[in-house]
């Protein structure tokens, strides 16, 4: 057993916020915080009523989810019906199923766990990077990079962690750090960057070095 | 997709006192492990004392609805709505009482580094209802599904056996000990002085 307490004791409001580039909903990871291994578990909040507390999206690699209504009121919809989910809704989606939830009213809140059926979980360098992008705009360089730095020793040869890391870089004005990344990101997967970076505003600092150019003509 | 509110689950009073609320069950989740509990009345047992050694497993206990008095590794801690408990540790001893009418703890766990695999325990906790009204057929059939996913889970084998005796099907009873037994000899001790088995006790190929 690691040095780890045996148990802790914590409520979702002491959590750190993390509100996100595209949507308006705001992550406050529980599992990140916890260091809980098992499956994914995060805590999503819409802040005012509109606001996004679930982000529009599908779960195309295999994710099985549970959606639970904590706090307030969610207008969900999943695939194509949209219905109203007051606190103690529970809903399951399964993985390529279309699903967004909207606040009804400020502050609603969602826990949302999931995993892939069948899969000993890895914890997805995706919670890694939420914070990095958010601790970066939040002006708090150094946060976020620790956060990227984890990110990167958990999948070193991912093609997605040395893109992120370029953009992180680039946002932050590193641009030697930043080319770096994205040479080490086309030798890992030359297709998919290539299919990202060209609109990527992220990446915009870096776009006119001569260096860019050559690694994606 | 499917939607339920937490007070539309099934719920299975248990023996101990607590209720159980199948989540997981509920929607045929297979990836991880979920499920609710409520209490019968202020002060019942909500979370029941355990610990997790044998499955290995990592457990949040989240306060969904109400209060609760959870005690972990002998200290008592009292949570309200949104509060939680991370057991990381799984040879701690933890439970809970309800402290509010309308309490609802949410119980998420498994184990770290494994795919999920659906406990046999729920099984036998979805089986008590039929059991305690004497269906034996629809007791057995929970049992069975159970067992196809783990085929040799002692456990679940011998208390198949036991609806088996109460249900009248003798022969399959026997069976199903012997394997219990012959997987985990510990059952046969078990079997000897359970009245579950008043029938068939005295059967050739009974456990001694």
């Amino acid at each position: 057993m690691s040095d780890l307490p045996g148990y802790e004791i914590l409520s979702i409001d002491d959590l750190d916020r993390y509100t996100t580039t595209q949507g308006s909903q705001v992550l406050r990871p529980l599992r990140r915080r916890l260091g809980f291994r098992p499956f994914g578990v995060n805590v999503w909040v819409g802040e005012s009523a509109g606001d996004h507390v679930v982000e529009p999206h599908r779960e195309p690699e295999g994710t099985e989810e549970l959606y639970v209504v904590v706090r307030g009121c969610a207008s969900f919809t999943v695939l194509d019906e949209t219905f109203d989910a007051p606190a103690g809704t529970l809903v399951h989606v399964p993985p390529a199923t279309f699903r967004e939830a909207t606040a009804q009213e400020a502050g609603t809140t969602v826990l949302a766990m999931g995993a892939k059926e069948g899969e000993a979980f890895e914890p997805g360098a995706w919670e890694d990077f939420f914070v990095a992008y958010a601790e970066l705009r939040a002006g708090n360089a150094e946060r976020g990079r620790a956060a990227m730095q984890e990110a990167l020793e958990r999948e070193p040869d991912a093609w997605q962690g040395a893109y992120n890391a370029a953009c992180f870089e680039a946002l932050a004005g590193e641009t030697e750090a930043a080319l770096a990344h994205l040479q080490r990101a086309v030798e890992l997967d030359r297709r998919e960057v290539q299919r990202y970076a060209p609109d990527d505003s992220d990446l915009d600092s870096i776009r006119n070095d001569p260096r860019y150019t050559e690694l994606l003509p | 997709m499917s939607v339920v509110h937490v007070d539309e689950l099934q719920a299975i009073e248990m023996p101990d006192g607590f209720v159980w609320r199948p989540v997981r069950r509920h929607f045929g989740i297979r990836a991880f492990g979920v499920n609710a509990y409520t209490a019968l009345e202020p002060g019942g047992q909500i979370v029941e004392e355990h610990i997790e050694s044998t499955l290995g497993h990592e457990e949040i206990y989240f306060v969904l609805r109400g209060r609760a008095r959870f005690t972990v590794d002998g200290t008592e801690h009292e949570l309200g709505p949104g509060q939680l408990v991370f057991v990381r540790d799984p040879s701690l001893k933890r439970s809970a009482v309800a402290l509010d009418d309308d309490t609802v703890v949410l119980a998420l766990g498994g184990k770290p580094g494994e795919p999920h695999t659906v406990s046999a325990w729920e099984a036998m906790f979805a089986a008590v209802p039929a059991s305690r009204e004497e269906r034996w057929d629809e007791a057995i059939a929970i049992h069975e599904e159970a067992l196809t996913e783990q085929p040799d889970h002692a456990a679940l084998l011998y208390n198949l056996a036991c609806m088996e005796a109460r249900g009248g099907r003798h022969v399959d009873a026997l069976l199903h000990l012997s394997r219990a037994c012959e997987l985990e000899p510990k059952w046969a001790a078990h079997a000897r002085t359970d009245s579950d088995f008043a029938a068939i006790r005295h059967e050739p190929g009974f456990p001694v």
